[in-house]
């Protein structure tokens, strides 16, 4: 009830605050980054399947493309990795993950999605990667006490992500 | 005098939690010297506004040293004691997020 009334107050009139900094008190944490890198990781196994369908693998510029799209692929799956671990490892706090306790388990199988993006050129198990980016980061806006809404990203491959509601 | 300000940050989990509202006095400070285990408010020229346990006071009683619960705490193992002047208040009143 007093919560309620100062939590109102403080919406409309914005309290000082009081930081209990941990670490490095910048406070950035946001997943978009890990999904934007899971949906090039997508894209970038689209790419090579419409070089390989359309390409002839004794062309200089052939080679060339393919060999970008897959250094592009390498570095966003780890990325990933890399922005996943950020948020779990720096930001999520005992309270989030009783809360959530799945986190680890999700985190884990992101880690291992990502090294599988890597290691192969199969879409579905990239595709498989941003779903599990999307709950990673439903999951981080729930800690934030902000709701999702999914929608189709603007821009090819076009697949489904979280968007906050801010 | 008295003023309400909000948590953020969790380097004082488990009690005091990102979202609690704290009220905090000066006042208090004239009547009642610091000591072990007070919560205090006081600004920091990088950092801002902070909140930090007090740990100890130092010999001659102008400085005190605060520290957070959590391992990775920005405090006075970082930063140094806090002058006595220079602290907002102490925690006098403590409203905790429901749910937390």
């Amino acid at each position: 009830m007093i919560y309620k009334f100062l939590e109102a107050l403080d919406q409309r009139f914005g309290f000082e605050r009081a930081k209990a900094h941990c670490d490095i008190p910048c406070g950035i944490y946001d997943p978009h980054t890990a999904l934007i890198a899971a949906l090039t990781v997508v894209r970038m196994n689209d790419l090579m399947a419409d070089l390989q369908n359309s390409g002839n693998p004794q062309d200089l510029a052939y080679v060339n493309s393919m060999s970008r799209y897959i250094t592009v692929k390498e570095e966003h799956a780890e990325k990933v990795k890399q922005e996943v671990r950020i948020i779990w490892g720096d930001y999520m706090k005992q309270q989030h993950i009783d809360k959530h306790p799945e986190v680890h388990q999700l985190v884990h199988r992101i880690m291992q999605l990502a090294s599988q993006a890597r290691q192969s050129a199969n879409r579905d198990v990239s595709v498989q990667l941003v779903e599990a980016v999307n709950e990673f980061g439903e999951i981080f806006w729930d800690t934030k006490g902000v709701t999702v809404k999914r929608a189709k990203a603007p821009y090819a491959p076009g697949l489904e992500i979280i968007y906050p509601n801010v | 005098m008295c003023r309400l300000l909000k948590i953020s940050g969790n380097s004082l989990y488990p009690v005091y939690q990102e979202g609690d509202f704290v009220m905090i006095s000066k006042i208090s400070l004239f009547f009642k010297p610091v000591k072990r285990g007070d919560i205090l408010v006081f600004r920091h020229a990088y950092y801002g506004t902070l909140i930090k346990q007090a740990d100890h006071v130092l010999p001659g009683g102008k400085e005190v040293f605060v520290l957070g619960t959590g391992e990775q705490s920005i405090d006075s193992r970082s930063f140094g004691p806090v002058k006595i002047r220079d602290l907002d208040g102490r925690v006098i009143h403590h409203i905790k997020k429901p749910g937390t």
